[in-house]
């Protein structure tokens, strides 16, 4: 019989693989803030500007994530290249969010942000 | 399977940045970190591993050995060592246990317990599955204010997916061990944070607390031997079984172990949410990761542990933050709240407000809370508009120790501490309020006198803005 331990690993492959069939390891990851205060400061807005994106065309691992502590720069974006390492965004709004796709996720460059 | 650490691990997203660099991150660990409503990304970041590993090779006895060895204590407020409590529940012997969830967060400014319920709600549920065999019992609830309804939605979701995946339900991945959680909502009474009532309130009664002795361990919900635990320690726990109790108890200081997750909120520039070791000082906290007071302002105050809690001066900043520490300086560790007070505020009207908070959610069954804390406020309010006798400061000293001996439970024992404490390290605002009337923060408007004086030329220009036809021509 199989040890729980066992039936874990087994689902955490199949979880492993799921992911990776979207694209969670291969393609560039946008983590949008979708806690209460998050939503509180507009992300649902933001969110909706990658959907968009996401319905056009653009090639992206989106998915939605919970509040980092940061309620001063809220609401927050996160752009995972699986390669180039992670950049943050603070206090993005629809404006912002459509210059991350241009040219943070389809140019390439990532946009200027100050230590916050 | 991956054998990377649990904790931390989100600073491979955010960065080594001067807000999270001396941060460490046990409890709020996948905050912000994975999709809070999708298993996969759970079970990626190595999610219900310690359950596993608890069902796997490990006696009730051991996980109880491992949360003692760690030791973890309660992150709800009052600190009761968790394995100890385990322990106690574990011993009893009844046909039926619980095990609770206390998410009812009622501070005001303290949010800890959303944000981990929102941004990672698995790890509540392993949690409580882990304690749900350590003590024998298939049952646990989460007791939820029904003011957190995306919280709630997460919850549902995740409870939903764990059951699919048979990581709850009837005889979990493969074992022998049953355990269902569900989720009960609270109204947002204050009073229901404190654990009878909230048992109280879960039974379908008003929520009242009762005296204890009997503990919930003995006799909780519907009289079963019941562990209840706060949302922030039911988070620790998956990573103590994970990474080992030597490890854990290697965070923080003698007596308080691990982190703590602060809410920190006020005159500050970084508000948020910081987790940070035991046995970190307030000023490590306020200047380093919360970046210090705005406006070029000065430090004046730290108010620890919401209504609950104290204020301490600026001179006592050093003060590392862990339970006995806080305790000594007249404040309580409380579920984390953190406000910071600048030198613009008045530490009068500041006690005043906690004061009204709890004195409108005291729950009223037992007189030196209703009575006392009611009374208490009508001093105070006489103070704050200058109308301040001598002797009142005397009196609200009086009145709040014997609030704190004589109260019920948890909300009375606690409700004098901001006023205590203020009077403690500023009782010479109190007397220039009463003395002088006088408000130096300019803070209690009811005390503020205007005057013209000889430099007047009569331009007329309050004559013009007045909106109460206060400036008369003749």
């Amino acid at each position: 019989m199989k040890t729980p331990l066992e039936i874990l690993k087994e689902k955490k492959d199949a979880a492993e693989k799921h992911l990776k069939e979207q694209g969670y390891f291969s393609k560039k990851r946008v983590y949008v803030g979708m806690a209460t205060c998050e939503i509180a400061a507009g992300s649902k807005e933001v969110m909706e500007e990658f959907e968009n994106a996401k319905r056009s065309g653009l090639d992206i691992y989106l998915s939605q994530k919970g509040c980092a502590g940061r309620c001063h720069v809220e609401p927050t974006v996160e752009v995972i290249d699986p390669e180039k390492g992670s950049v943050l965004y603070t206090q993005v709004d629809p404006k912002k969010a459509k210059e991350i796709i241009q040219k943070h996720i389809i140019g390439g460059e990532p946009l200027a942000e100050g230590e916050k | 399977m991956s054998e990377k650490k649990l904790h931390n691990r989100s600073f491979e997203v955010f960065g080594k940045s001067k807000f999270f660099a001396s941060q460490l991150r046990i409890a709020l660990r996948n905050c912000g970190y994975i999709d809070p409503e999708n298993l996969d990304d759970y079970l990626n970041v190595r999610g219900f591993e310690a359950l596993a590993k608890v069902l796997t090779g490990m006696k009730s006895e051991d996980v109880i050995a491992e949360i003692k060895k760690a030791g973890l204590r309660g992150r709800g407020g009052a600190g009761f060592g968790s394995g100890l409590k385990w322990e106690l529940v574990a011993r009893e012997k009844s046909d039926q246990k619980y095990v609770i969830c206390n998410a009812d967060e009622g501070d005001p400014g303290a949010f800890m317990d959303r944000s981990i319920i929102e941004g990672d709600p698995f790890t509540v549920l392993e949690g409580m599955a882990i304690a749900g065999y350590a003590v024998g019992s298939d049952k646990g609830i989460v007791y939820i204010r029904a003011e957190y309804p995306l919280a709630i939605t997460r919850l549902e979701k995740a409870i939903d997916a764990a059951r699919k995946a048979n990581l709850l339900g009837n005889n979990i991945l493969g074992s022998k061990f049953s355990f269902d959680i569900e989720i009960r909502l609270g109204a947002g009474a204050f009073v229901c944070g404190e654990e009878t009532a909230l048992m109280q309130s879960i039974e379908g009664h008003r929520g009242m607390p009762r005296p204890r002795p009997p503990y919930p361990s003995a006799s909780g919900l519907f009289c079963k031997p019941t562990l209840i635990n706060n949302v922030e320690t039911w988070a620790n726990v998956p990573v103590i079984i994970v990474e080992g109790s030597q490890w854990f108890a290697s965070v923080g200081t003698e007596k308080s172990k691990g982190t703590k997750v602060f809410a920190l909120a006020g005159k500050i520039t970084n508000t948020g949410l910081v987790e940070v070791p035991m046995g970190t000082t307030l000023r490590h906290v306020i200047f380093d990761i919360g970046g210090g007071i705005p406006k070029g302002k000065n430090l004046k105050a730290v108010q620890t542990g919401g209504p609950s809690g104290g204020c301490i001066p600026v001179e006592l900043i050093d003060t590392p933050i862990d339970y006995d520490s806080l305790a000594k300086v007249g404040s309580i560790m409380g579920s984390g709240g953190m406000i910071v007070i600048d030198e613009d505020s008045c530490m009068v009207n500041i006690a005043k407000y906690f004061l009204e908070f709890t004195q409108s959610e005291s729950c009223g069954k037992c007189t030196p809370c209703r009575e006392g804390t009611k009374r208490m406020l009508e001093i105070l309010t006489r103070i704050t508009e200058g109308q301040g006798k001598e002797g009142d400061i005397e009196k609200l000293e009086r009145l709040g120790n014997t609030i704190k001996k004589a109260s019920l439970c948890g909300l009375g024992q606690s409700a004098p501490n901001p006023v205590l404490s203020t009077i403690r390290y500023f009782r010479n605002e109190y007397e220039d309020h009463i003395k002088n009337k006088k408000c130096t923060a300019g803070a209690c408007s009811k005390m503020i006198r205007f005057e013209i004086n000889d430099k007047c030329i009569g331009c007329g220009a309050c004559y013009e803005t007045c909106k109460f036809d206060a400036i008369e021509m003749i």
